[in-house]
């Protein structure tokens, strides 16, 4: 149940860059700011997809027999079920923003 | 994995403990074997834990090694045995099953307690993740 890698969007820009897109002068759209949101979509979603491969691995260790340590995938399950709940939280609040603003009358 | 850290470091703990238990269930089961005189006496497994540097971002626990116990082991006289040697001696290790079973109750509270912290943190996360819901 491997998830395909989402190629990167771009350059990597310091995420603290974002805070100067709040000034006024930026209230036109600025597609920087806009592949940076994609940039750290992109990354989470390369941790989440890092964090389930380890679990997949652990679970077919586990049921080959080679599985050392029952707690190692118990808590890689755990990571990886956080980590999903985590970028379905994003993506909701992200969504939820998008719809309010596509509500908006001109 | 810092994104998870507090899971990540219980985790390890975890693993400490599971080879600590290892350790003491090994003493326990060779506690009686008896060798002639002038072998060597089974050695008891010691785990060393020692902290991963912090700070690095990994933080943590791990084992740094086994010591191991004394060869010399103690002295019993079991003339019937038939590795007796000519006085009548043979030879056991020299470990003590109530300091065996004091490590085990510890190593098992220990095992629970990292477990604990894996839950409790996971509880934390999922509390986070619901900020703002509904």
């Amino acid at each position: 149940m491997s998830i395909d890698a989402i190629q990167p969007l771009g350059a990597i820009s310091p995420l603290s860059s974002v805070m100067n897109t709040t000034g006024t002068s930026g209230s036109s759209a600025d597609p920087a700011a806009g592949m940076q949101f994609g940039n750290m979509v992109a990354q989470g979603l390369q941790k989440l997809q890092d964090v389930q491969n380890t679990a997949d691995n652990l679970a077919v260790e586990a049921a080959t027999g080679r599985l050392t340590d029952v707690h190692d995938y118990i808590i890689a399950a755990t990571q990886a079920s956080l980590a999903t709940s985590l970028t379905v939280a994003v993506r909701n609040k992200a969504l939820d923003a998008f719809n309010e603003i596509m509500r908006m009358q001109a | 994995m810092t994104i998870f850290g507090a899971i990540g470091i219980a985790g390890t703990g975890v693993t400490v403990y599971r080879k600590w238990l290892d350790a003491v269930s090994d003493n326990i089961a060779n506690i009686n074997d008896a060798v002639p005189t002038s072998g060597q006496a089974f050695r008891a497994r010691y785990v060393q834990a020692q902290a991963v540097h912090y700070g690095d971002g990994e933080g943590g626990v791990r084992v740094a090694g086994t010591a191991l116990g004394d060869p010399k082991g103690r002295l019993v006289y079991e003339p019937d045995n038939p590795l007796a040697d000519r006085e009548g001696y043979v030879k056991y290790p020299d470990i003590d099953l109530g300091s065996q079973m004091t490590q085990l109750i510890m190593a098992q509270r220990a095992y629970q307690a990292n477990l604990t912290v894996v839950d409790r943190a996971k509880d934390q996360y999922q509390a986070a993740i619901q900020v703002g819901k509904g």
